[in-house]
């Protein structure tokens, strides 16, 4: 298992250099230009060459490529061309709050999705399993910013209450800072919940007609000690597999949540700072999460060999 | 003499939604202010949001509105634009803030003498020292020195400042400039301290915001909040009456007009305080009592041609377009005017002491106005078109939804007269970094970057401009534009400024969309607040107060 685990860690590296280049390059390649969008339109001519020396842009981008990339092996990902202030600080202080989003997020998709998958299993073409479908479909189907402008906007008009506004730091009040994390990670959490919903209904029922399984209701089990001992276990290595997507997914999602909720993370750094053309920033959070989405698939993978034992690395 | 300077750039524009951006400006059209004599109360915190957090603190290194209306809290500058209840929003009447008294020597040379005693705030390393004459001079030398600073051209016609003794502060142009104590009174020009500067390298930093001004920056938290708290020893005796501003920084806007409604906010949640008007009803059924006011924005589209080359070359092309923008439509379709709002002349509207009514327009001028597809086609047969005409056209769409739906509804009433308009959208960056600089084909609509001060609409009319994105060289119009300038006479220069705007309609250099009426908004127990444009949240709520 180590053995594995070093061996992943190993391929891990180049998936990261070659996904640095992409976030170098991909900004730069973007029409605009970050020294325009900081003068305005009311710099001209060498004020404009100036400060392009000044950021350091004016130079050839494979230089300004490798000495990026000889700050991050360093654990410097640069500052910030608007604000001077060093990326990875920003992201000390916003990375656990878009983590903090998307683990609740998760944790509400497996809570509500597993269940009511299991359920609509072993109660197959009955009225309850078609309307878990039909929710499960509703739930992919509308977008989850539309849901969350609803929340937000209905009880203020209805009832003059809206969800909180001002973002509570764990150290000030650690219920206030945990309760403004639950309506949004709820919402964030229903499109993915209805993914692994239909999931482990799908592959709960193909465990289900397993031979091994026949012969545990043979042996007179009772039905939730075949369902969950013998069955549920193995029906969850897809939706592991698929747990491990759903991170990505999550994590993109944080960002018109974040926006909406007025959350202080990543992905309205990233977003502020796309249109910025703040290039560091971009290259930082970017590498940040594709590093999160690699580690994920990692302990993803491990995973496997703890609910099949036949699984060996 | 009573219009500073302060602006939104194309940029400030996109990030105010892009909203209210599609139509533009407001001449104060107003439901009744609540101007009552009352005793104000001291206490309570204003709470306001902003949708966009600051770039950053340095006022010599941004035109962002993010950044200024922070700052306009902490700082002040020699004069400024008075606040409260009782001023029309649109009018600029400048009073002293810093200065004593001011007087000018001659045509180019100012003297300030300053308040005495005034401190600045108690925090390391200026620790509440007093101001002198070397602070003003040392911020106008940082101001017009250091690079890359955009606001630049606002004191471009400052040669040289002084420092006479400890409390006079002489300035002395290069030329004659009638808009000097105008431009004095922008938001870009607040005073700063040298030792903060040197201390942190510049004034990018939230620790280096120390200023002399109503309230001290007490705390800011990225995409969370800016709290600012009483300055103890603020200059103007009572004043603030509020002892602290919190602006919460909230991107959504359904989440702003949410929270709004639920007493979060005590101001309306949209940049200048206002709500959109297509919120208006469900806000003032909410909340009982809310005051509200209209007023006509700066902001308005713009189109530039290329005039040296066909078919631009004839005025009466430039001529058909202008009269088949039907600027009723586009107000009509946006949410923030809901068919209220203004046509503008080349001085925006809202500008109400310097703009020209459309009726004093010559016939030529007043008929771009209204809306005649017809005509417009004969005046295109008249040039050679008979058949029409098909013309490139470049925007972007990044300045939001209700901008493109006032290009489509431009789009849809040209053809009427026979214009095809083929639409080349560029992304937000690319636009600001080319079309905007005269690097289009034939034609390209966007939004004007607006300031409070007149002159600076002239800009793009003047030759070798770099925003004279339509390639104006009119010598005629140039005199006309230098000699306003020179003309310290208030009624005189009007009848210029009044001149420049009925020759500008006869040519037609470039094509003004109208501006919305927008609603300034505020809790019923906000007492001697009135919105107005122009980024001066802290002069506004400096004289306002929380009867609670």
């Amino acid at each position: 298992m180590k053995r594995y685990v070093f061996r992943r860690l190993l391929v891990a590296i180049p998936s990261l250099l070659i996904a640095s280049l992409i976030v170098f390059s991909l900004p730069r390649l973007l029409p605009g230009d970050v020294v325009q969008l900081m003068l305005e339109e009311k710099a001209y001519g060498k004020d404009l060459e100036d400060l392009r020396a000044k950021l350091g842009l004016n130079r050839p981008m494979y230089i300004q490529y490798v000495e990026w990339l000889g700050q991050v092996v360093r654990g410097d990902l640069g500052e910030s061309l608007w604000t001077r202030r060093p990326v990875l600080e920003e992201l000390t202080r916003r990375l656990p709050i878009s983590l903090e989003l998307g683990v609740l997020a998760l944790a509400f998709a497996i809570v509500i999705a597993v269940p009511i998958g299991v359920l609509a299993a072993i109660r197959q073409d009955t009225l309850a399993d078609y309307a878990m479908r039909s929710l499960a479909i509703l739930g992919l189907s509308v977008p989850g910013f539309w849901i969350a402008t609803l929340c937000v906007l209905l009880p203020a008009i209805w009832w003059g209450w809206s969800p909180p506004i001002q973002f509570t730091a764990f150290t000030v009040n650690p219920w206030a800072h945990f309760a403004q994390f639950l309506l949004p990670a709820f919402i964030l959490g229903i499109a993915s919940a209805a993914a692994i919903m239909r999931l482990t209904r799908g592959t709960l029922l193909e465990v289900l007609r397993q031979d091994y399984v026949r012969t545990a209701w043979a042996k007179g089990l009772r039905e939730r000690v075949v369902v969950v001992k013998h069955s549920l276990k193995n029906a969850m290595i897809p939706v592991i597999t698929v747990l491990g997507i759903q991170v990505a997914q999550i994590l993109g999602g944080t960002v018109i949540f974040e926006s909406i909720f007025g959350l202080p993370g990543m992905g309205r750094f990233l977003f502020d700072a796309i249109n910025q053309r703040d290039y560091p920033v971009i290259q930082g959070v970017n590498l940040l999460i594709v590093s999160v989405v690699v580690l994920m698939n990692l302990i993803v993978d491990a995973f496997y060999a703890f609910l099949d034992p036949r699984i060996r690395y | 003499m009573d219009q500073p300077t302060s602006s939104l750039t194309r940029r400030d524009l996109l990030k105010l939604g892009g909203t209210a951006l599609a139509v533009g400006a407001t001449a104060a059209v107003s439901t009744p202010g609540p101007a009552r004599a009352q005793t104000p109360k001291r206490g309570g915190t204003f709470r306001l949001r902003s949708h966009v957090a600051p770039v950053h603190f340095d006022p010599h290194q941004t035109i962002a509105f993010s950044t200024m209306i922070p700052l306009s809290f902490a700082y002040s500058r020699l004069v400024k634009v008075k606040g409260g209840s009782s001023v029309v929003p649109g009018s600029q009447p400048v009073e002293n803030d810093l200065a004593e008294s001011w007087e000018r020597q001659g045509d180019t040379v100012y003297v300030f003498k300053l308040k005495k005693g005034v401190r600045w705030h108690n925090k390391p390393p200026v620790n509440g020292r007093e101001l002198t004459a070397e602070d003003v001079k040392y911020t106008y030398e940082r101001f017009l020195t250091i690079k890359g600073n955009p606001n630049k051209t606002v004191l471009g016609m400052v040669d040289k400042v002084e420092a006479v003794d400890k409390y006079t502060v002489k300035f002395t142009l290069s030329e004659p400039n009638a808009w000097f104590i105008d431009r004095l009174a922008s938001t870009t020009t607040w005073i700063v301290a040298r030792e903060s500067v040197e201390q942190h390298g510049d004034l990018r930093k939230p620790e280096s915001v120390i200023g002399t001004g109503p309230w001290m920056l007490q705390r800011y938290e990225p995409n969370v909040r800016i709290s600012f708290t009483r300055h103890p020893n603020y200059f103007v005796p009572g004043l603030p009456h509020a002892d602290g501003v919190e602006i919460i920084l909230s991107s959504d806007p359904a989440a702003g007009f949410a929270a709004f409604l639920a007493g979060e906010y005590d101001f309306g949640p949209e940049y200048g305080m206002v709500v959109r008007r297509s919120d208006l009803d469900v806000a003032q059924s909410r909340i009982k009592g809310l005051g509200t006011r209209d007023y006509i924005v700066l902001f308005g589209g713009i189109t530039a041609m290329k005039i040296d080359q066909e078919p631009f070359k004839d005025v009466r092309v430039r001529r058909a377009f202008a009269m088949t923008d039907n600027w009723h439509e586009v107000l009509e379709t946006n949410a923030w005017s809901m068919g209220k709002g203004a046509p503008n002349p080349l001085i925006p509207t809202t500008l109400k002491d310097w703009t020209i009514p459309i009726g004093q327009l010559p016939p030529e001028g007043r008929a771009l106005y209204e809306f005649d597809p017809k005509a417009a086609r004969k005046l295109l047969a008249d040039a050679g078109y008979p058949n029409g005409l098909k013309v490139p056209i470049e925007t972007t769409p990044g300045y939001g939804p209700d901008w493109m739906d006032a290009v489509q509804v431009a789009l849809r009433n040209w053809k009427l007269a026979g214009i095809e308009g083929d639409l080349k959208l560029k992304e937000y960056g690319a636009f600001v970094s080319s079309a905007i600089f005269g690097k289009f084909e034939k034609m390209m609509l966007t939004l004007r970057g607006v300031t409070t001060d007149p002159d600076n609409y002239f800009v793009p009319f003047m030759p070798g401009e770099p925003l004279n994105s339509s390639g104006v060289n009119d010598p005629k119009l140039t005199e006309m534009i230098k000699l306003q300038r020179r003309t310290f006479d208030e009624k005189k220069r009007k009848d210029i400024v009044w001149d420049i705007q009925r020759y500008a309609s006869q040519q037609v250099y470039y094509g003004f969309g109208a501006s919305v009426s927008a609603v300034g908004a505020w809790m019923p127990y906000v007492k001697n607040f009135g919105p107005n444009i122009g980024h001066d949240y802290g002069g506004r709520l400096m004289v306002a107060w929380l009867d609670k």
